[in-house]
């Protein structure tokens, strides 16, 4: 594909994905610019995992297309190649390597040559240990930074996975529920680091939080039953006659 | 025709022997006796035409006798005997029974005199006996003896009783023979050819050296039939043969269902390894040895039912052997698969050499049952009875358990448990009970696959060993959580392997499928039968 | 770029391990041919095999540990590439026979003159060669494990499954080199050896040389493990073994980094094959019965996986005691070897070296043994 299709960092089009009939994403279509922070709420088994899965190339759809950049097809790419492309994703699930240090997690997430070569061979430079000092400072992790990651309370496992998507420094973040089993405190904070995070980046939020939503105060965008029900405003979206059916049901 | 003679009265004797003795005896035995009375030839053939009115093939012998000249008579007494041997005096055997029933000097013995006139009457008379004996068994074998060593001057006969025959099978097999004969004789090139058409349309292996023999004839038209008939039987051979191999395989393969079912089910269901999976088995093997062992010296009457005895004792033993396992070992162990497998292997070891050690590192015999022992033959096919059993035994085993998963309220629980443990536990559902109860009913099952395998296999402290690779490639090949896929990669895997086996040996043919399974989990890494969904994917 | 490796491969561990391994590789021979027999320091020829032996099995165990502790690769099949190498050395062995065998055949070795094979079959060429040997003894094993981990990495074949297809591929090799067709001596394999290198595989000097060799090529594996696990790429393999998809979503190719470390330690199994075959004198198919690989797996869960020295240890406390119990009670030594198997997986999952070092924490101070502990437990699989 030599000719951009779309100025947009990211564009679903017609995407569907079943699984054993049961259709998980049903002709989903969905553009992010670049440097726009979206959030996507909708009910449970609305298909917001399984999107995410697509993007990041560990589900391919039955059908539809999906392009990065406006000219990288997504489905023909696996997950790392995906991530060295530039698009991050942050787990429903804090999972970071518990085995090895705050540091070394930071590290480990950098981006720099993943070969097999450079990873026996080369030192991390003076300034990649900066880029590690400057995330450590942002995610307030620099005290622990020796400490095993499994040493970390709940919110500090949720920060620095955040900040190993900021290690890999992406085009594109996908951050899925980053302040489920937060506290409000946390919360308020996490909200402002990922609002310093858009603009130099895109990140799509998917979040449970309705304040956290509010928060943000970004787009958003509605999915149920695997399609987007409505996009707009928080208020907007909230008003919404069809919204409001889908999450309280019939 | 003197050799086929024998032939057929040595079949009646045997016929005749193994028939309980009856009131035609006494009649036979008045009608020979009065041979010693036969002084012209008239005399003779009127005694031989009496006998044969009687019909009865016992009297094969007695004529055979006559006919070779060692039926005589003592002249003390008029009784008449067979004598054996040449050496004076000479040893008597009784005309019917042909038990020895002492000696006499070759001076108070008289022979029964015959001329060749009479030794052709006999010979009618003798094939006559057993071609038109009352029993049809006797008058197959007769027509299988002849068509085993085919005779021209038998033909006549042969023509005479097809036309009398009413037994349709019989009356075949008749044909058949004769039709061997004539491709013996020197009839006419269109009785030949009808002839070989006979045979082609018989089929099985024993028509080729028949029709081979023709197949070089001066007769073109006898020569091109029978050619064209070669190929056709041999074509027909194949397709028999590879209905053999089925078998052969279908056999393999139920082995392979019974030692891996088990499998499936902690494997498969629970997602447990269990390594000492084979030691199952090897204990139900022991249990039927033990129970044998205990029938023969304390109830022999019962060894045929030693089996069904064995079964529900083998299914207990390795069921709480796997129960203390479950409860003891695996369930500290759950959600750690590897531990699981080094754990189950350790335990397969303590199993295998407390065997070793109270039964002795030899193999122990375990008998078949009468019922188990012996072949019979379909069309080409033969197939042995206990492979048979072990077969229907499997399918058997497979039925019950898959109605045990759907239909009962433990299965309805353990398949709850497996999709979603959380939830079925809270929903009031034991879940500890639950998977010790499942992990005893696979290792269960595995015990009653043992009480199968003995009868097979060697019992021994390695009879596990051999069968473990094995069953974990079947589940695996099969799909994991899904009985059916269980059974079908049985049966795949056993007939893909006697298929491979003429061509590679059985080595090769085992290490080919070796490798092929290594290929399709690449392909497939959930087997062919997967189960989808999220919980097989955690 | 290696001085960095070495750099980060030489810490205080491994240069300890080094040091006492090479100390080893210099003393035991000494003592063996200089000191006299009665001398209280005199290590009998006949100790020193035995230690020699157990030298190579530690470094098939650290081989093991490499891909297991480290990576989460339980293989079970490992011992097919230890044989795999023991078979290459054994052929450079056989060809060395020369006209000393019983047949006095030139070429052929004694069991193909008994098939009545007329020529060398192709893939024995080369084997007169100690080079060409030395090549194959790591490129066969390796090879074996490029293509078998391409296959199964590539297609994500992990966990249980993983293990038990390379129990098959082992259960495979077995079958075939029972074979005669297969010209590897069949159920005999390869034996009746007389030179290595031009000496005697006998002679005392040998044996004590062998034992050297296979002493400082464990500290030689010692130290590039050590390199490989303090580097990046071994904290990937971590990374790999507690998440693996998690290592995906970074943007790393998890597959590349299984099959180099399959690879590399499938080459480790492979020299310690090939070192163990002079020294015990034969090499049959015996070897690649799974049972030996399962054992493997024991001597490193004992000693202690995803720690370089747990392996050698458990590697020589299992072998001595298995030479302890078969020749003190033959009975007992599977129930012994079986209750082991049990006992370290229920109450051992780091083992001996686990013990210790939770055993230091603990003296260390509450907070630190809490946290080895914790650090102990084996990650799991938490990205969904």
């Amino acid at each position: 594909m030599t000719e951009k299709l779309t100025d947009a960092l990211l564009y679903l089009d017609g995407v569907s994905v079943a699984f054993d009939g049961f259709k998980a994403i049903n002709d989903l279509s969905l553009t992010v610019e670049h440097g726009e922070m979206r959030a996507i709420i909708g009910p449970n088994g609305a298909g917001k995992t399984t999107m995410m899965d697509i993007i990041t190339g560990k589900t391919r759809p039955d059908k539809g297309t999906v392009l990065f950049e406006g000219e990288i097809d997504l489905t023909r790419h696996d997950e790392s190649a995906i991530a060295l492309l530039g698009i991050g994703r942050k787990f429903q699930k804090p999972t970071v390597f518990e085995s090895h240090t705050v540091q070394d997690n930071l590290e480990l997430a950098l981006k720099r040559d993943h070969g097999i070569i450079a990873t026996l061979f080369h030192d991390t430079s003076k300034e990649q240990k900066d880029r590690i000092d400057e995330i450590l400072d942002e995610i307030r992790l620099t005290e622990r930074r020796s400490h095993l990651a499994a040493d970390l309370s709940h919110g500090q496992k949720q920060w620095l996975e955040i900040g190993m998507l900021l290690a890999q420094d992406p085009k594109l973040l996908l951050v899925d529920e980053p302040v489920a089993g937060m506290t409000d405190a946390e919360t308020v904070e996490t909200a402002k680091l990922l609002r310093r995070i858009a603009g130099e980046k895109a990140v799509i939020v998917v979040e449970h939080d309705m304040t956290f939503i509010r928060d943000l105060d970004v787009k958003v965008t509605v999915l149920a039953e695997g399609s987007v029900l409505a996009e707009g405003s928080l208020d907007h979206v909230s008003a919404d006659e069809r919204v409001i059916e889908s999450y309280l049901g019939r | 025709m003197r050799l086929i003679v024998i032939l057929l009265g040595l079949l009646a004797t045997l016929f005749s022997a193994a028939l309980p003795a009856t009131a035609d005896e006494a009649e036979l035995r008045a009608a020979i006796a009065k041979f010693s009375e036969a002084k012209k030839f008239s005399q003779t053939e009127a005694v031989i035409e009496e006998i044969a009115a009687l019909g009865d093939p016992a009297a094969a012998p007695a004529l055979n006798a006559l006919s070779e000249g060692v039926l005589m008579v003592r002249e003390s007494d008029g009784a008449v005997f067979i004598i054996r041997g040449t050496k004076d005096p000479l040893e008597l055997l009784d005309p019917v029974t042909l038990e020895a029933v002492g000696s006499a000097p070759e001076d108070e013995l008289s022979k029964v005199k015959v001329k060749n006139s009479i030794r052709r009457q006999i010979a009618d008379v003798v094939s006559g006996l057993t071609l038109r004996a009352s029993d049809p068994k006797v008058r197959l074998q007769a027509a299988a003896t002849i068509f085993s060593r085919p005779d021209p001057e038998i033909i006549e006969t042969l023509d005479a009783v097809i036309a009398d025959e009413a037994d349709p099978r019989v009356k075949q097999a008749f044909i058949e023979a004769r039709a061997a004969a004539v491709l013996d004789s020197d009839l006419s090139s269109e009785e030949k050819v009808e002839a070989v058409a006979v045979l082609r349309a018989r089929g099985g292996r024993d028509v080729l050296p028949i029709l081979t023999s023709v197949s070089t004839s001066e007769d073109e038209a006898v020569a091109g039939a029978a050619l064209n008939a070669i190929s056709a039987v041999e074509e027909n051979l194949m397709f028999w043969a590879a209905g053999q191999n089925i078998w052969y395989g279908i056999s393999l393969g139920s082995v392979l269902l019974l030692a891996a079912i088990g499998l499936a089910i902690t494997f498969g269901v629970m997602g447990v390894i269990n390594m000492a999976h084979g030691e199952m088995v090897m204990l139900g093997a022991y249990t039927t040895f033990v129970v044998q062992e205990f029938i023969r010296n304390s109830a022999p009457g019962l060894f045929d039912y030693s089996l069904a005895i064995a079964l529900p004792l083998a299914f207990l033993v390795s069921g709480s052997v796997g129960l203390v396992l479950e409860r003891g070992i695996i369930r500290f162990l759950y959600g750690r698969p590897l531990e699981t497998l080094l754990a189950t292997w350790g335990v397969s070891l303590v199993l295998q050499q407390a065997v070793r050690t109270v039964f002795g590192p030899t193999n122990r015999e375990v008998g078949n049952p009468s019922w188990m022992s012996g072949s019979f033959e379909v069309g080409e096919l033969l197939i042995t009875t206990n492979r048979l059993w072990i077969v229907v035994f499997s399918l058997f085993v497979f039925a019950v358990l898959l109605l045990v998963l759907k239909r009962t309220r433990f299965g309805l629980q353990m398949r709850a448990v497996t999709q979603n443990r959380p939830m079925a536990s809270s929903m009031g559902i034991a879940t500890p009970w639950v998977d010790a109860f499942t992990f005893a009913l696979g290792s269960g099952i595995a015990g009653i696959a043992g009480v199968a395998l003995s009868q097979i296999d060697n019992v021994s402290p390695n009879l596990g060993q051999g069968y473990i690779i094995d069953s974990f490639m079947v589940v695996v090949f099969g799909g994991v959580g899904n009985l059916w896929g269980t059974l079908v990669g049985a049966m795949t895997l056993g007939v893909a392997n006697k298929f491979l086996e003429p061509y590679a040996g059985a080595v090769l043919a085992k290490i080919f499928i070796l490798v092929l399974i290594i290929l399709f989990i690449q392909k497939r890494p959930r087997g062919l039968f997967a189960l989808k969904g999220r919980s097989v994917e955690a | 770029m290696i001085t960095g490796f070495l750099f980060r491969a030489l810490d205080r561990k491994a240069i300890l391990v080094a040091l006492i391994l090479l100390a080893i590789a210099v003393a035991v021979p000494v003592s063996n041919l200089m000191l006299p027999v009665s001398h209280p320091l005199h290590v009998p020829t006949h100790i020193m095999a035995l230690f020699g032996k157990y030298l190579t099995y530690a470094l098939l165990a650290l081989a093991l540990d490499l891909v297991w502790g480290y990576c989460g690769i339980l293989s079970l099949g490992h011992g097919a590439f230890f044989a795999l190498g023991g078979y290459a050395m054994g052929m450079y062995l056989m060809r060395q026979i020369g006209t000393r065998g019983v047949y006095g055949h030139p070429i052929l070795p004694d069991f193909m003159v008994f098939l009545n094979w007329k020529e060398l079959p192709w893939y024995w060429y080369g084997f007169d060669q100690f080079w060409f040997a030395a090549l194959m003894i790591l490129l066969v094993p390796g090879a074996l494990a490029f293509v078998f981990g391409w296959f199964a990495f590539r297609s994500r074949v992990s966990g249980v499954y993983l293990s038990i297809i390379t129990q098959a591929l082992t259960y495979a090799l077995l079958l075939a080199f029972f074979r005669n067709e297969m010209g590897f001596g069949g159920n005999n394999g390869l034996t009746d050896f007389k030179d290595i290198l031009g000496y005697s595989v006998q002679a005392q000097t040998t044996r004590a040389s062998l034992f050297a060799a296979t002493a400082i090529a464990l500290a030689i594996a010692f130290v590039i493990c050590s390199g490989i696990v303090n580097s990046r790429f071994g904290k990937v393999l971590v990374c790999v073994r507690d998440a693996e998809s998690r290592t995906r979503f970074i943007g790393y190719r998890v597959e590349h980094i299984k099959l180099f470390a399959f690879v590399v330690s499938a080459m480790m199994a492979g020299v310690a094959g090939a070192l163990y075959v002079p020294q015990v004198g034969i090499i049959n198919p015996g070897e690649f019965a799974p049972a030996n690989s399962i054992e493997v797996v024991i001597w490193t869960a004992v000693g202690g996986r995803g720690s370089l020295i747990g392996p050698i240890i458990g590697a020589i406390a299992v072998n001595g005691g298995k030479s302890y119990f078969t020749a003190a009670f033959p009975e007992f030594w599977l129930f012994a070897l079986g209750g082991l198997f049990v006992a370290t997986t229920l109450f051992l999952p780091k083992g001996i070296v686990g013990l210790v070092s939770s055993g230091f924490a603990k003296l260390r101070g509450p907070r630190e043994a809490d946290r080895v502990e914790e650090t102990l437990q084996p990650g799991t699989e938490a990205a969904q």
